[in-house]
């Protein structure tokens, strides 16, 4: 799949670097040569647009409905959109808060997903919903055809139904629904931006969560869980077990098609690159792994100890948008003595950033 | 024309490319047109997608351009959707 030469090399530069001067576009925008013109001020629309409605949802919130008067705090206000294997969002309105569930396994999924990541952001955590003041939990379901993906647009989660060669439905795991809510949380919180290692940071984020809901979902301990992102997700003609394995970064496939899983798990074998805005689902690879060392250490619940450190530093308002991995882990170091004093818990902090090669002041 | 797709990212980020010669194609006049409505709608530098996005980069006669989801005009969507389905 990746036989052609990449034809944009740029070795170590992120490919978000090289943006357009403003300054630029204005002066091609009024430039008399039409086919000059005419995409400058097409960039410069959209550029407005996005980073106007980036800014928007980032500042005041998705611009979702407020959650009805006098609906209870314990309950996820959820709504499942069906695209109908179109790209319009949000699509057809099709499962609301409290329906009975319907025929279609793909909407029930996604409702029961949305309902177990509200319930361990709200029980483990004290918190209600994506912002903590209770926004409804919206997604689409069976986005696009044969579309091998799921993300969240900055408002709502999105899942496709995979082309069932690779992958197969998005919301078969329960820790990529939760993965997809946790970029909201962070877009809410710390505001990790999406490239390089505050990139990697983010994705790291939403994968210690979505892995955190499952297992809080199954009742498991962090010897019984199995550390894995999007088990049940490959195809059956896919040599491999799931998308990431925090627990071995770098072993979750190794397939014909698909290429060997690329994550490294310590800062030896960190991955620079301008593809994938700059590495972000390679090198989430070692913060995955730290935490995933801390939480084994401790052992028990792994939302308990090691999540709430985790959630401490996330929403502690010191994170800056763009902190880089030492950052992060000297915040986890802080955060673990804060909360649990000189102890166990320090200690496995210190010593799991230690250990995937990152250093911590 | 040689019009190659290439596509990175996603909740995955594991990368496809292909590419589709037009030349001596029956449809090469449909491919030709898609071709320069969708680099005309892209951006000469990859925008910063969507958390799990995927990122596309389009390449047409040695020049590339950039767009990502889930913002793509219809052309965009379907001259990659078609590139990376039929081309090789």
């Amino acid at each position: 799949m990746t036989a052609n030469p990449d034809p944009h090399p740029g070795p170590v530069a992120p490919v978000f670097c090289t943006i357009v001067p403003p300054h630029v576009l204005d002066t091609l925008a009024r430039h008399e040569d039409p086919a000059l013109a005419g995409p400058a001020r097409r960039t410069l629309e959209r550029d407005a647009f996005e980073r106007t409605h980036r800014r928007l949802t980032t500042v005041i919130g998705a611009p979702s409905p407020a959650p009805p008067e006098g609906a209870p705090a314990d309950e996820p206000p959820r709504t499942i959109y069906d695209a109908r294997h179109r790209t319009d969002l949000p699509g057809r309105r099709v499962r609301g808060e409290g329906d009975k569930p319907g025929k279609d396994a793909t909407v029930n999924r996604a409702y029961a997903g949305l309902g177990a990541t509200f319930d361990l952001f709200l029980k483990a955590y004290a918190r209600n919903s994506i912002n903590a003041e209770g926004l409804p939990l919206n997604a689409t379901v069976h986005y696009g055809e044969d579309y091998n993906n799921a993300f969240w647009n900055g408002e709502q989660m999105v899942f496709g139904d995979g082309d069932g060669e690779i992958f197969l439905d998005f919301t078969i795991p329960v820790d990529v629904i939760g993965h997809e809510l946790a970029h909201g949380v962070t877009q809410y919180t710390a505001n990790l931006a999406y490239f390089g290692q505050s990139g990697a940071l983010n994705e790291s984020v939403s994968d210690v969560f979505g892995s955190l809901i499952k297992q809080y979902t199954l009742g498991q301990t962090a010897a019984e869980a199995d550390w894995l992102i999007g088990a049940g997700l490959l195809a059956e003609r896919v040599t491999g077990e799931a998308l990431r394995s925090m627990k071995a970064p770098g072993t979750a496939y190794d397939d014909d098609v698909l290429g060997k899983d690329p994550q490294p798990a310590t800062m030896d074998d960190y991955v620079r690159t301008g593809r994938d805005n700059g590495g972000v689902h390679i090198n989430s690879g070692i913060p995955n792994h730290a935490f995933y060392l801390v939480a084994t250490a401790l052992g028990g619940y792994a939302w308990e100890r090691a999540g709430q450190i985790w959630y401490d530093v996330l929403t502690g308002g010191e994170l800056q948008p763009d902190a880089l991995f030492p950052d992060f882990a000297t915040l986890t170091v802080a955060a673990a003595r804060a909360r649990f004093g000189e102890g166990d818990e320090l200690e496995a902090v210190q010593k799991a950033w230690e250990q995937v090669g990152v250093r911590t002041l | 024309m040689r019009i190659q797709v290439k596509r990175t990212g996603g909740f995955a980020g594991v990368e496809r490319a292909a590419a589709v010669e037009t030349s001596g194609r029956a449809d090469a006049q449909e491919w030709h047109a898609l071709a320069e409505r969708a680099v005309a709608d892209s951006r000469g530098t990859p925008p910063i997608g969507v958390p799990d996005g995927f990122s596309y980069q389009i390449t047409v006669d040695g020049k590339t351009v950039y767009c990502s989801d889930p913002r793509l005009t219809e052309e965009q969507r379907k001259l990659i959707s078609q590139v990376l389905k039929e081309g090789a």
